[in-house]
Order: structure tokens, then sequence, then C-alpha cells
């Protein structure tokens, strides 16, 4: 009886073998799996606000097991005790290592051994359509030994979040995934996104308000943008070496340096429409005419006036400029060159 | 034993990791199709710019980002969500998924589906694959695809079919999220076949934002791909299209309403036309039974004006059906008047039932037909009226020029007055006797508040307010309540309380001022505030329902507008004062009467364009009436002024 149980052992074994190896391990996780694994890997962060709709609590997760973790810098920082809870309820004051406000981020540690964490070597990039899950303490749900809450969605785009198109008030400036699932909400900034079957691929940012649609965008900044300085952080030789990038819009041309003169700008939203062309201008030169509505500059959309002002604010000497303009019923495209040097103002 | 065990153990082993091998499986197939479906789509999805337009439509701030479009035909057909288009653009641009830009030209609008038709110059176009009507189900996989990112591929948004059928027959509601990146999309199902185009819809409102508040909410809404098939040749032709009416109201209203009881049947409508009346129980339309009101709606709210429909209804317990055309626009209501002002004081005793004159409007139909001050009415056309409100009801719902005959009580004795109907206006008399009766307030123990205090709403201190309650108030006494509503800037509390309070002690009217939050003024969300503010003053205090009034002064215009146009069940009056109206006026309606009064200097600026909104609200047969001031110009008026605008809102419950 004994063999021939020890016979089954074996032959359940191999069978286990079998059906483990069928699909690829690393990917052959169910969301259910995932959800496992994930929770522990995710805290709960509490620390300043509480007054005038700032939270004071917000999500982070573990990127190593003594206790080093990332969340999004913020105002639930600037605490003189900041709480860290895990998943089964232990609580520990974090410290802070470092942050790098200019990617929102920030790494604290706290004092623990052997914990469940984020191998940062295993961070995984997906496209549109990805099934993904989102873990975090929103709106502070998760209180004391409960891990934080999951949603599931898709991504639904990628997209760049920059300062530029005047789209976002943010510091961050770089791709992100858009989620189709309320992701974004109070506290949620510092949780993870990761694919359904487990792959580590951003961090949830702070709420954000799109200034050209006014809907609130849900998203996460991908762990490859933020992953370099993590490390750097975590092992004390970073320093912010970036310059502190300015988001001012420049204000190198006018459109009367190309010597188109627009309509007058009344309204916030005056089409770009060209009111006269300078005798002798590259303008001229190149056939553009009065009552032209110039749609694209670069191939960016001039929704305005200021926007197209905007546009040649950005050029640089002897940039190029494509504008393309409706004249009656179709569109035509128009090169020019900005001038060699900068107009004297 | 242990052999039984060690085999439970495998069998356990096998089947949780085949479970999770499925769960697995299922899902990275499913994640797969949700990519295939949008890669099958994506070359039938344009992206849609806008160049120039408004900034702010119907309270929300119009977004300027791109949106989505769906090719619907080779040739350069492509159809959107009307939101897309509410601000008016200069210009719209087209881009198609290969990069390439085009001028596009509205050719027609759906305004029963907020769907726009575009034209662009172009052929070889791929136009989308309509999903087959039958096989869309409840709970089936619904994706909402859009192009508003600087990407190569669609947007996705990933949900279930929720319902089909939904807003009154209109449109396949789904959980996918939807949101100004998706409208005018495509909803799709797993194999890339079009469901429907999504648009911002709102069961309740109709204009082109309706709905949008609903964004990512996980409910959200589709035309089906079937009615745009339907109704594309027409929108070609550049045919607008219009929900269609009949032209009737129901006694009972509401999504709980029962059986559908004509109540009204307006002249010239096409139910009229057809035979329809007042008292007429509509049994079925198309041959489908409409046993209750919401029946009726659903039928009806999935049909264009110019189809034609047929109406089976119960007259005298006879059934008979009739043919009829649904039209887009009725012929402006016209509210009837018979000219005199009820009595506010509750009868009591034997000579209890009726309506007491308490005032004959000079130069209206009552006074051509002799009715007198204190005159008890107690039938009209023969049926008795027991208090004001059924004298109200009575006359309200019959036409301008309709003969009506009245029996009163004229000290003591029954007679008979014969009156024609004239047409509702907001003229203000001369002269108004006080009504605010008792000088000596009976109050009992009940602790309310008089006099002038300042408060904030739900202690909420963006929701500052102050008000005036007349000492004489008495919680017997209905009293008529005025929102003022200040100009950007300025409460102009101290100015318009001190000459407010006199006209208020006389005429026992309540004044409340809601501050607006904004320092640079009213946003139209503040319309929450001030119909919440409305509610708690009712709430402590006993308001006459027919003579609350909102009342504002210069650029105070548009939320004063708002606010009366918008919640036409509370105010019954809107008084501006030196600012003509700066937001479309709606259509009159019999349930919801509302008088308008423009008072001005006669040398303020805004004269001008007052005389022209006098005249559009005019032509909508809404009750309007402009006062000018001699020898003033751009100010707030002066007592004897301000005494004019609460005679009018004393005068406002005219029957």
């Amino acid at each position: 009886m004994i063999s021939r149980n020890g016979q089954l052992l074996r032959i359940s074994a191999v069978l286990v073998c079998l059906l483990l190896c069928t699909a690829p391990v690393a990917h052959a996780q169910s969301s259910r799996q995932t959800i496992e694994t994930v929770l522990p890997r995710v805290v709960k962060i509490f620390g300043a606000g509480g007054v005038k709709n700032l939270e004071s609590y917000g999500s982070g997760f573990l990127v190593s097991a003594e206790g080093h973790l990332v969340t999004v810098w913020s105002h639930v920082l600037d605490a003189d005790r900041v709480t860290v809870v895990l998943d089964d309820g232990r609580r520990f004051d974090a410290e802070l290592l470092g942050a790098e406000p200019s990617l929102e981020l920030a790494v604290l540690k706290i004092d623990a051994q052997d914990l469940p964490f984020f191998d940062l070597d295993q961070i995984s990039d997906a496209g549109p359509g990805t099934r993904v899950l989102a873990f975090s303490n929103v709106f502070e749900v998760a209180v004391g030994d409960e891990p934080v809450s999951v949603v599931h969605g898709v991504i639904a785009a990628t997209d760049e979040l920059s300062a530029r198109s005047g789209r976002y008030d943010v510091s961050y400036t770089g791709p992100v995934y858009v989620v189709d699932a309320v992701t974004n909400n109070s506290g949620a900034a510092g949780g993870v996104l990761t694919t359904r079957d487990g792959q580590l691929l951003g961090m949830i940012g702070r709420q954000l308000q799109n200034s050209q649609s006014n809907t609130w965008l849900n998203y996460a900044m991908p762990l490859s943008e933020l992953d370099t300085t993590i490390r750097q952080i975590q092992s004390g030789d970073f320093s912010r070496n970036r310059d502190s990038e300015s988001t001012e819009f420049d204000d190198n041309f006018d459109s009367i340096d190309f010597g188109i003169v627009l309509v007058p700008d009344v309204v916030e939203r005056t089409p770009a429409y060209v009111d006269a062309v300078l005798d002798g201008s590259q303008a001229m030169a190149e056939g553009l005419q009065p009552d032209d509505l110039i749609v694209f500059a670069n191939n960016r959309l001039v929704h305005s006036c200021k926007a197209f002002e905007e546009e040649l604010g950005q050029l640089q000497p002897s940039d190029d400029l494509t504008v393309v303009v409706r004249r009656g019923g179709v569109l035509l495209t128009i090169s020019l060159t900005a001038p060699r040097t900068l107009p004297q103002r | 034993m242990r052999h039984h065990s060690l085999s439970t153990l495998f069998i356990s082993i096998t089947m949780s990791l085949s479970v999770v091998i499925a769960d697995e499986r299922l899902e990275s197939l499913e994640e797969q199709a949700f990519r295939e479906a949008a890669a099958m789509a994506a070359p039938s999805i344009a992206r849609i710019e806008t160049v120039g337009g408004l900034d702010v439509i119907h309270g929300l701030l119009t977004p300027s980002g791109p949106t989505t479009g769906v090719v619907v035909a080779a040739d350069g057909w492509i159809i959107t969500s009307s939101f897309n288009f509410a601000s008016q653009p200069a210009s719209i641009l087209v881009t198609l998924p290969d990069g390439q830009h085009f001028p596009a030209d509205v050719v027609a609008n759906d305004y029963a589906r907020s769907l726009t038709l575009l034209k662009i110059d172009a052929d070889s176009l791929q136009p989308i694959t309509p999903a087959s009507a039958e096989d869309i189900q409840v709970g089936q996989w619904a994706i909402a695809l859009g192009r508003t990112y600087d990407q190569p591929f669609p947007n996705i948004s990933v949900g279930i079919v929720s319902a089909v059928g939904r807003i009154w027959g209109r449109a396949v509601q789904t959980d996918a999220k939807i949101s100004p990146t998706n409208y005018g999309g495509p909803l799709v199902n797993v194999q890339g076949e079009a469901i429907g185009v999504l648009v911002p819809l709102d069961p309740q409102k109709s204009n082109e934002t309706a709905g949008v508040e609903w964004y990512d909410s996980g409910i959200g809404f589709a035309i089906p791909m079937e009615t745009i098939t339907r109704v594309l040749g027409r929108l070609q032709e550049g045919e607008d299209l219009h929900p269609g009416r009949i032209g009737v109201t129901f006694g009972e209203q509401g999504l709980t309403a029962g059986r559908p009881l004509l109540d009204r049947v307006r002249p010239t409508s096409p139910g009229y036309k057809a035979g329809l009346r007042a008292g007429d129980v509509i049994t079925h339309i198309n041959d489908i039974a409409t046993p209750r009101v919401p029946h009726v709606r659903h039928i009806l709210g999935s049909k264009y004006a110019g189809e034609p429909i047929t109406v089976t209804f119960l007259r005298d317990d006879a059934e008979q059906t009739i043919e009829l055309t649904l039209v887009d626009e009725l012929e402006a209501y016209t509210a009837p008047m018979l000219g005199i002002l009820p009595s506010r004081v509750t009868l009591t005793g034997e000579d209890a039932a009726g309506a007491i004159v308490r005032l004959v409007l000079p130069g209206t139909p009552a006074e051509a037909a002799g009715l007198q001050r204190r005159d008890r009415i107690i039938s009209v056309d023969g049926i008795p009226v027991t208090d004001v409100s059924e004298l109200r009801q009575a006359i309200g719902h019959m036409q301008p020029d309709d003969a009506v005959e009245l029996t009163v009580i004229r000290e003591g004795n029954e007679e008979s007055v014969s009156a024609t109907l004239g047409e509702m206006t907001a003229e203000v008399p001369d002269t108004l006797p006080s009504a605010a009766e008792s000088a000596d307030s009976d109050r009992g123990d009940e602790e309310v508040r008089v006099g002038r205090w300042v408060d904030a709403l739900g202690e909420d201190e963006s929701r500052a307010y102050w008000a005036y309650v007349p000492e004489s108030y008495d919680p017997g006494q209905p009293r008529g309540l005025v929102v003022w509503l200040h100009p950007a800037g300025d409460t102009m509390e101290s100015e318009v309380l001190k000459l407010w309070q006199p006209v208020c002690d006389r005429r026992g009217l309540i004044l409340v001022g809601p501050k607006s939050s904004q320092p640079s003024g009213w946003t139209p969300a503040d319309v929450d505030f001030v119909t919440d503010l409305v509610e708690e003053i009712r709430e402590h205090y006993t308001i006459d329902p027919h003579r609350i009034a909102v009342h504002g002064y210069g650029d105070a215009s548009p939320i004063v507008a708002v606010s009366a146009f918008r919640e036409r069940d509370v105010f019954r009056g809107m008084s501006l004062v030196g600012a003509p109206l700066r937001v479309p006026p709606p259509e009159a309606h019999p349930d919801s009467p509302l008088q308008i009064q423009f008072m001005l200097g006669a040398d303020d600026p805004a004269l001008e364009a007052t005389e022209a909104s006098l005249e559009s609200l005019r032509e909508r047969k809404i009750p309007a009436t402009l006062i000018t001031i001699p020898d003033h110009g751009h100010a707030y008026p002066s007592a004897e002024w301000v005494d004019v605008i609460a005679r009018w809102v004393d005068a406002l419950d005219r029957i």
C-alpha cells in the first residue's frame, strides 16, 4: 500500500510539474494569484493633511526586503511622523530617504526585515488593451490589518504628460499609462499598476485634471521612468543633478517675425485667422494670404491665436515651422523658417 | 485511510491548478480579443479637432481637446457626437488614422440623438462594420474606442452592455468608461463590429452637453448603429432630424405616472388635428399597449419628427384608432388669463367653497365681464370650484379666446358672469392693496427668525446668505419670496436691504440674498445653491409657491436666467434690472408658468438689447414686460421703482 501511495505521489508530482510547465511560469498567473502576490507588497501611508480637502493618507509599495518603499512626493510626507502600515497591520515609522519632485517620487525606509517586495529588475511595459490591476489605499478604505483595495481595467492609452501642451498642471513630464478604471482618487497616489499576470508596470500618480477635456485623468507613471532614480536614492548615491526644467513658456518669436498679422485676439479662443501678410515677408513669399485660418503649426493643433503664439514662442532660431492653413474648403501646407537670430524686443 | 487522503490531495492539487490555468487562459484570450477588436475598428476611427468657439456651454467649461468620429461611408462621411461642437467652433478638422488632415463640414445634426454628420473631401475610407442589432445582448463585452491621444492605436475602455433600449428607446447602455476622450467613437463588440456611437445622454435633459456629468461613471450611452444606418441617407441629404412630438400632456407625470389620461391637447398640434382631446386615454401606440405614461414616452422617445404613428385611445368607453405624423416644433403654448388676483385668506365656515376675488386687474377679461372685488367664484362652466387652486387649474386648462361661464356669489346672491379669456400678461397693476392683512402676527410658540440675519447653508461658508423676514410674518399666511442675486464683486447688501425693507414689510415679502462663492461672480453651478436656499426658506416659512421670484441686477443676468429657466418648478417670476437676457429663453409650458419683468433706466445702454430680449420672449409666448425709468441710467432703481417690482411679485399669483 505504501509503495502504491509513493507511486501516486510521484505521478502527481510529475503531473503538477507538467501542468506548471505548459505555460511560461512568469506569465501563467491568473488575476487571483496576482492579487495574492501583490497585496502584501503594497502599504498604507499616513502623514500630514486632513484639512482643506487634502487627505492625510496615501499608498506606497515595497522594493526591498529591508523595508525600502516607494511613494509619490506629496504633502502627506510633510509631517514630523509618517506612519507605514503593512497589509498584516504591522505599523512602522518611516524615514524619508530621498525625493525627486520632478518625477513626483519619494523613497521611504522602514525598519523591518524579510518583507515581500517588488523586484525592480522585473518591471515591464504594456500597451493599450492590456488588462491591468491597480492596488492602492484609495479613500482610506483599508485600515489596520486590511490589505489595500484592488480595481481592474485596461490600459486605455499611453500618452505623454507634457506641461508644454498646457493640459496638466504637473511637474512630471513623460509617458504615462492612461487607465480606463477610476484608479486615481484620494489616497491612491503611490499605489501600483500591474498587469493581470502580476508584472509591475507603474506607480499611480496624484489626481490630475485634463485641462483640455476637463476630465479627471486615471493614470500611472511607468516604473521604467522611475527605477534608476529609485535605485540611486536607495543606495544613497542620489543627487538631484537634473536642472529644474522651466515649464514657463518661452517667448522667442511672434507671428510678426514671420510677416503674419493675426486678427485681434479678443476672446479666449479667437481662431488664428490671418488678418494681413506683411509685404516682402517670408509668409508672403510662401503664399500665405489674409483670411487663411491657421489650424496646425508643426503638427500641433492651433485652436486659438494664443496657441499659435505659444508655438512660435518655443521655436529656436532657424527652426522649421510648418503651418497648415484652411483656405476655403481645403487645407494647404506652408513651410517657413524661423529667423536666424532672436528678435530684439 | 491514508490511501484515500493521498488521492484526495492529488485530486485537489490538480483541480485547483486547472482552475487557475483555466482562469489565466480565459483572461488572456479575452485580453487578446479586446486588442483585436480595437485593431479591427481602428481604420474607421478618426480624430476630430476644433478651432475657436465658446468656453462655457450650459455651465460646463467646454473641452477644446480632440474627440473622435466614426467613418460610416467610404466617400468621406463621418458621424460623431454633437457634444464636440457644442462650443460652435469656427473650424472642424478631421485627422484620419494614417495622419492625413482634412477640413470638415457639418452636413446635418440629429437633435434627437446628439449626433452630427461630417463630410470630408476624401474617398476610399474604411467604413465601420455594424454589429447585427439582434445579436446585441446585455452582458456581452463592449469596448469603447476613441482617438484622442497622440497615438497610432485607439484609446480603449472595456466594459459590458448594461442595457438596451435606454433613454426612451434611443440608446445602448454600457459600463465602459465613456467621457470626452471617446464621445463620438464607436462601442464595438469583440469582433470589432460597431454596436453604436458613443454620446453623452441624460434621460431627463436634451441639450448637447446633457449627460456629460456622468463621464467615467460606469453609465455611458451609445446610439445603436441600426438607428444610424436607418437615418444616414436623410442626414447625408442635409436634413436635420428632431425628436418627434405629438402635442399632448398627461394628467400624471414622472416615472411612476399611471394610465395615459390626456390632460391637455395643444391646439394646432398633430394630436389635436388628428382628433385627440383632453380626457382621452391612450391605450396603444403602433399597436403596442401603453398601460402607463412611461410606456407612451418610451415608444415616442425613439421616434423622429416626420414619422407617422397610430394612436389608439379610449373615449366614453369606446376605442378609436387614429393616424398622425409627429412634428419637431409645436406652436408656442399661450397661457390664458382671466384677470383677477385671488384672495389669500383661507375660507372657513359655511361659505367656505370657492375663490374670492381680491382684485380685478384693469384692462383684463375679468374687468370687461364685470367681475368685482369680493365676488366669490363657485363654479366654472358649471363645474364647482371649491378653492383657489381649483379655479387656477380650471382656467389654466383653457385657451385664450375661450368663452367661460362663471357662477359667483356677490353680496349673498348667486350671479352668472360670462367672460372671454385673454392671454396671460406680466403687467404690473398701478395700485395693489397690501395683502399682508394681519398687523399682529400670530406665530404662536414657534421659534422663527424675523428681521434681518445672515447665515450659511449647511454651515458651509461658501454658501453664505442674508435674509429679511418682516416682523409681521405669520405662518398662517403664505408669503411671497424674492431671491436677490447680486452683480459680480458687490453684494449691494445694505443698499438693497434699505430699499426693500419697507416694501417687504408692506407686502409681507421675504427677501433672501445668497452671496456668490467666487469674487469674480456667479458660476452656473451656483444654481444649486440658489435652489437649495429656496428649499431651506420654504422649509422654515410658509411660502406661496405661486409667488417665488428671482431678481438680479446687471451682470447677475445669466445666473438669474439660468435659475429661472432651469428651476421651472420653483420660480414663477424673474426680474432683471439693468440687463437684457443673456441666456436663450425656454419654451412656455402650461405646468410651469413664468412671468418675466425687465426694468431699465431710459438712458441705460442695455435698453436696446433688452427690447430684443422682450421681443424673443413674446415670440415664445412667455409673459414679459419692460418698464423704463425716465432720466435714469445704468443703476439700481430708487425706492419708488423697487415698489413696482414688489407689486409685480405680489401679483404673480394672478389667474
